[in-house]
C-alpha cells in the first residue's frame, strides 16, 4: 500500500498496465485479455490504497487476502504483484511460457504474493469464506477480499457461499463482482439472466454497494464504505467495461481470450491500445 | 463432403455431426456451459437448430443434472465443456444423476490432456478416463481422428446409456476414412507384428503410428493397438496380441494411474501376465506449457515411445 493518490499518475499506469497486460498475452498465443482489463483499476486500488500487504514477506501474517476467484484474470494481479516488488518485472515477458512461473490462471503455487490458486469457476468465494472464518477464530484483523465474475456468478457454489457468509456474518469478507456483462458466449444478461443482482445478495444477508469500476474515487470510497460495515460480509458490484482500453475488442465477446498466431496480429492489438508505454522487460 | 472431414478442426465435426443426428432424432440435444464456441458447437448448432440448443451458463453440475431431467423425458442430451470440468468438476453429479440412474446422456470432454496447453495446470485434466472408467454403467471413448469422431457419435445417439467421450478440438492427421466403423469394445489393429504390442488410444495414436512405422524400419515389428473404447475394453484382442508378442507398452494423454494402461494391466494381470511399460504423465499435474515440452518432461514422446517398444521387446518374456 502506498498511501498518495495523485489520479495523473494512477492514470498513466493503468494505461501502461494495460499495453504491458496485453504485450504480455500477445506474447504468449493467446489469453484472457477482456476479463483482465476490466479489472485495473480495481485491482491497483487494492493494492496501492487500501490492502496491507509486503512484498519482502509474501506470507506475512497480517496481510490482507486477495483471492481472485476468475483467476483466468490473472495477468492484472501479476502486473500488481511485479509493480509492488513481489517479483522481478521481468518474470512478466514470460506469461504461459514453457516452465514459467507466471501461468494463465492465478497460481499461489509458483507466484509469491498470489494467496489462492484458482482457474475453476465458482470456489474462489468459498476459499474466500474460509479464509475469513480462519481469521476471526483466530481473532486476527486482516481483512479478505474476493474478486469473482459475473459469468462466474452462474456457478451455484457461489451462492453456497454467499449463504455461508450471510450466516455467519462474515464482516472481515469484501467480495467484488467484476460486473462487465460479459462472459464467453454472449453478455451475461442474454445467456443466463443475473439481474437484480443487487437484490440477489442483499436476500442471501450482504450489505451491497454499486460503483463505477473505472472511477478511482469511487472504487476507494465503495471499498473503504465495504469495509467499515460491521455484521455482514459485503459485496461490491462494480460496474466495469470488458476489455477496456483496447479499442479493437472492447465490450465486445472475442475479447475474452484472444488468439495472436503472427505479428500481423500482435501488432493489431497492440495498436488497438489507446495509450502506449515502454516495457518494463 | 464425407471424403474431406480430416482438413476439418474435431470440433467443428463435432458440432456438424450433432447437426445430422438432430435431424435424424429431433430429441438429440446439444447441451454447453458457456463454452459453445470452444466445442465448436456455436454458431454450427447454435443457429440450424436453436430449439435443440441450450446454453446453461457456466454451471457444469447443473448441466449434468439437467441433461438427466432431458433423458428421464426421451431427451438424448449431448453435455459439453472442457475435460476437467465435464468430468472431475461434476463427479457426483454424473455419478448420481447419470450413471447410478442409468440415464441416457452423452458427455463430451474437449481439449483433452496436453491439449489444454495455454489453459495450465488447472485446466489440463489427466485423469478424466482413469475416473470414468470407475464409474459403472458408463462407456469411455477417445476417437482418434475426424472419421471416427464421427462414428463415435453416430454410436453414442444410437446406443442408450450413460457415455463419457474425450473430444480433441482442433485438426488431427487422417487415420480413418469415411467407411470406417466404430464398434464398442473393438479395438482397432492399426500394424502388425510380433515384437512388441504397443496399445494407445485418442490423441496417442498418431504418435504411436509414427514410432511403429520407424521402429519397422528398425527391424521391430510393432503389433500397435488403437483402442478407441477404454471401457469395456477389448480384453480378447489385446491377450491374443500380448501372447504372440510378450510384452506390452501403452501410451496415454493421461495419467498413468487407472486409464488406459490401468486397464491394460488389470487384464494382462490376470489373463495374460507379461512385462509392461505404461507412458503418460507419472502421477503429476498438467502446467502450462506446449505439447513437446510435456511430452519430453512427462517421457510420452515419439522417441519415448520407441525406446520402451526397444526396451519391452528386449525384456519379453519369450
Ligand atoms: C468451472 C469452470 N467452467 C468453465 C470455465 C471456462 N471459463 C473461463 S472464463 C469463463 C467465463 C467467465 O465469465 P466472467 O466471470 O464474466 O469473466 P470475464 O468476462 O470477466 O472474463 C469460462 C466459462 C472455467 N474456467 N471454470
Amino acid at each position: 500500500m502506498t498511501e498518495k493518490f495523485d489520479q495523473e499518475q494512477f492514470d498513466q499506469m493503468a494505461a501502461e498496465w494495460r499495453y504491458i497486460m496485453t504485450d504480455m498475452i500477445c506474447r504468449a498465443g493467446s489469453g484472457h485479455l477482456g476479463g483482465a482489463l476490466s479489472l485495473v483499476e480495481i485491482v491497483m486500488t487494492l493494492y496501492y490504497r487500501v490492502m496491507r500487504t509486503d512484498p519482502k514477506n509474501p506470507r506475512w501474517d497480517e496481510r490482507d487476502r486477495l483471492v481472485l476467484s476468475k483467476g483466468h484474470a490473472a495477468p492484472v494481479l501479476y502486473l500488481a504483484l511485479a509493480y509492488q516488488n513481489f517479483f522481478p518485472t521481468s518474470w512478466l515477458k514470460t506469461l504461459n511460457a514453457d516452465g514459467t512461473k507466471l501461468p494463465s490462471h492465478a497460481d499461489a503455487r509458483f507466484v509469491p504474493g498470489v494467496d489462492m490458486t484458482t482457474g475453476s469457476l465458482g470456489q474462489g468465494l468459498s476459499c474466500a469464506c474460509g479464509a475469513a472464518y480462519a481469521a476471526r477464530m483466530d481473532g486476527k484483523k486482516h481483512r479478505v477480499f474476493c474478486i469473482i465474475g459475473d459469468g462466474e456468478s452462474n456457478e451455484g457454489q457461489n451462492w453456497e457461499a454467499a449463504m455461508f457468509a450471510g450466516h455467519h456474518k462474515l464482516d472481515n469478507l469484501v467480495a467484488i463482482t467484476d460486473y462487465n456483462k460479459l462472459q464467453i458466449d454472449d453478455f451475461t444478461e442474454k445467456l443466463l439472466t443475473l439481474e437484480p443482482l443487487c437484490d440477489k445478495w442483499r436476500s442471501f444477508g450482504w450489505e451491497v454497494f454499486e460503483t463505477d469500476g473505472h472511477d478511482w474515487d469511487a472504487i476507494y470510497d465503495t471499498i473503504n464504505a465495504a469495509i467499515a460495515v460491521r455484521g455482514k460480509p459485503a459485496m461490491i458490484i462494480a460496474h466495469t467495461i470488458k476489455a477496456k482500453g483496447c479499442c479493437l475488442v472492447e465490450n465486445k465477446p472475442e475479447s475474452h481470450n484472444i488468439k495472436v498466431p503472427d505479428q500481423a496480429a500482435y501488432d493489431k492489438f497492440l495498436n488497438a491500445m489507446n495509450t502506449k508505454a515502454t516495457l518494463p522487460y | 463432403m464425407e471424403n474431406t472431414l480430416h482438413n476439418k478442426e474435431m470440433r467443428f465435426v463435432y458440432g456438424e455431426t450433432l447437426n445430422e443426428l438432430i435431424e435424424q432424432n429431433p430429441n438429440v440435444m446439444c447441451l454447453e456451459a458457456d463454452l459453445s464456441k470452444a466445442s465448436g458447437t456455436n454458431p454450427t448448432v447454435s443457429s440450424k437448430h436453436p430449439a435443440n440448443f441450450l446454453n446453461i451458463g457456466v454451471a457444469e453440475a447443473n448441466m449434468i443434472s439437467i441433461g438427466a431431467g432431458l433423458a428421464s423425458e426421451g431427451k438424448i442430451p449431448f453435455c459439453a465443456s472442457f475435460t476437467c470440468f465435464a468430468s472431475r468438476r461434476v463427479y457426483d453429479q454424473i455419478t448420481i444423476s447419470v450413471a447410478y440412474a442409468n440415464m441416457n446422456v452423452k458427455i463430451v470432454g474437449t481439449a483433452p490432456g496436453v491439449t489444454a496447453g495455454p489453459n495450465g495446470g488447472t485446466h489440463m485434466c489427466f485423469q478424466d478416463l482413469a475416473i470414468m472408467r470407475a464409474m459403472p454403467n458408463m462407456t469411455v471413448l477417445s476417437p482418434c481422428d475426424c472419421y471416427e469422431l464421427r462414428a463415435c457419435l453416430h454410436w453414442m445417439a444410437a446406443h442408450r446409456g450413460p457415455v463419457y467421450m474425450q473430444l480433441i478440438r482442433m485438426k488431427q492427421p487422417q487415420v480413418f476414412d469415411s467407411t470406417y466403423r466404430f464398434a464398442p469394445c473393438k479395438a482397432v489393429h492399426m500394424r502388425r507384428g510380433n515384437d512388441v504390442t504397443l496399445v494407445s488410444t485418442g490423441y496417442m495414436t498418431p504418435f504411436a503410428m509414427q514410432a511403429a512405422d520407424e521402429l519397422a524400419k528398425d527391424g521391430i515389428a510393432v503389433d500397435l493397438l488403437h483402442c478407441p473404447s477404454v471401457k469395456p475394453f477389448d480384453a480378447e484382442t489385446l491377450v491374443a496380441s500380448a501372447n504372440r508378442t510378450g510384452g506390452v507398452v501403452t501410451v496415454e494423454n493421461q495419467n498413468i494411474l487407472g486409464g488406459l494402461g490401468g486397464a491394460v494391466c488389470e487384464i494382462l494381470s490376470e489373463q495374460c501376465p507379461v512385462p509392461v511399460k505404461r507412458l503418460g504423465v507419472p502421477d503429476q499435474f498438467g502446467e502450462v506449457a506446449t505439447e513437446a515440452y510435456l511430452f519430453e518432461k512427462h517421457g510420452f514422446s515419439v522417441q519415448h515411445i520407441k525406446q520402451a517398444c526397444r526396451d519391452i521387446a528386449a525384456r519379453r518374456r519369450k
